[in-house]
């Protein structure tokens, strides 16, 4: 009986144990992304690399360092944009409309970001109105409203693409649940060019 | 279908295939980067780039490793990138939005959300290495002979950010209990 040393042995707690069941049941708990994420994504990564693998047979530029410096000053301008004419858009072609007026959106922000590594730019479309699904389309994927899906944010009005892009100037625009297509009026936009009117955005290859 | 099997109908030119790959692991993914960067914006740009990546590389994937560890390898290096890019930017870390979504949740889960809070938030307190040490290690659930084969530490070093990672935890989270 009193040799019997396991009946006087008490585990006591192995802290580790318990705070990794604390982690485990934590990240269980993780939100998860919303139906079809997956699918954009993959959708984005396909169309976005059939992208880069066009651009790299091209040739490409070689970043150079000043163009951190120009790309810092045009995404200020970008984002300031102070040469903006209020309710501009409409345009030659009837099926494109400025966000402004586009069901009942009051505001439109949208935001285009340098990504640090200098060869991405990740377009953000915040949308009031209701829409099952939105693309960016420009001449870096031929203007198909089915090569870039945007991906939506939980929780908001948000939508977001990161699309890889060669330095220079792009064109681009977006398109509502594959029919209607948008400009951001409060963006650069540039005359028509056969596509209905649409933003420019300027990238360039260096660090912000 | 195997991953082996998916990868190698991705070599073959089979986007479907690669489809496939992105929706088993895309949550993951996400998941990880999400508790490593503390913002769900910043993880999903990083898994889409990570995704990116292994792409245009799934002609270089050894068909020896897990396909999940080289995701991992990729995703790691991926989320430090997006650390150190984040410069100057306010970090805005996890708890925040995790409060959030489990605001909602019903009544037997507020308790268990109300923790997790808590423990994201000492989480996002610790150095980026330990917290990733500690998310490969608790959350992962990986042997250190599989945390060394992500992150390229040797497994002596990843036994120590573990250890103090977890010291460091249990540190916060007693001050937040007293």
């Amino acid at each position: 009986m009193s040799d019997d040393k396991s009946m006087l042995t008490f585990p006591s707690p192995d802290e580790d144990v318990v705070l990794a069941a604390q982690i485990a049941a934590m990240y269980a708990a993780t939100p998860t992304p919303e139906a079809g994420a997956a699918e954009r994504c993959a959708r984005a990564v396909i169309a976005g690399s059939m992208h880069a693998s066009t651009r790299s047979s091209l040739g490409g530029l070689r970043p150079r360092w000043w163009w951190g410096a120009v790309a810092a000053a045009l995404l200020v301008a970008v984002t300031l944009r102070p040469w903006r004419a209020i309710g501009r858009g409409g345009g030659a072609n009837a099926s494109t409309t400025t966000l402004s007026d586009a069901g009942g959106v009051t505001q439109p922000t949208g935001l285009v970001t340098v990504l640090a590594n200098g060869t991405a730019v990740r377009f953000d479309l915040r949308l009031p109105a209701t829409a099952n699904e939105v693309a960016i389309v420009g001449d870096f994927n031929g203007w198909d409203e089915n090569a870039t899906p945007m991906l939506h944010r939980n929780g908001d009005d948000s939508w977001s693409a990161q699309v890889p892009l060669t330095p220079g100037r792009h064109v681009y625009a977006f398109v509502i649940d594959g029919t209607r297509w948008l400009v951001d009026p409060l963006a650069p936009q540039v005359p028509d060019s056969g596509f209905g009117p649409s933003n420019a955005v300027v990238v360039e290859g260096g660090t912000q | 279908m195997t991953d082996a099997e998916l990868v190698t109908r991705t070599r073959d030119g089979d986007t479907d295939a690669f489809g496939t790959l992105v929706s088993r692991y895309y949550e993951a993914c996400r998941r990880f980067a999400y508790h490593m960067l503390g913002d769900r914006s910043d993880a999903e740009d990083v898994v889409q780039e990570t995704l990116m990546r292994a792409y245009r590389a799934i002609a270089r994937y050894d068909e020896r490793d897990q396909f999940r560890g080289w995701l991992f390898r990729i995703l790691t290096n991926q989320c430090r990138n997006a650390l150190t890019a984040r410069g100057r930017r306010t970090r805005r870390f996890v708890q925040d939005e995790l409060a959030i979504d489990q605001a909602h949740a019903p009544a037997a889960g507020l308790q268990l959300g109300v923790e997790h809070a808590a423990l994201s938030r000492a989480l996002a307190q610790l150095d980026a290495l330990q917290r990733e040490a500690i998310l490969l290690k608790y959350a992962e659930g990986l042997e250190y002979t599989e945390m060394s084969a992500i992150t390229g530490v040797g497994e002596s070093a990843l036994k120590m950010r573990v250890k103090r990672g977890s010291e460091r935890l249990r540190a916060i989270l007693g001050t937040r209990d007293e």
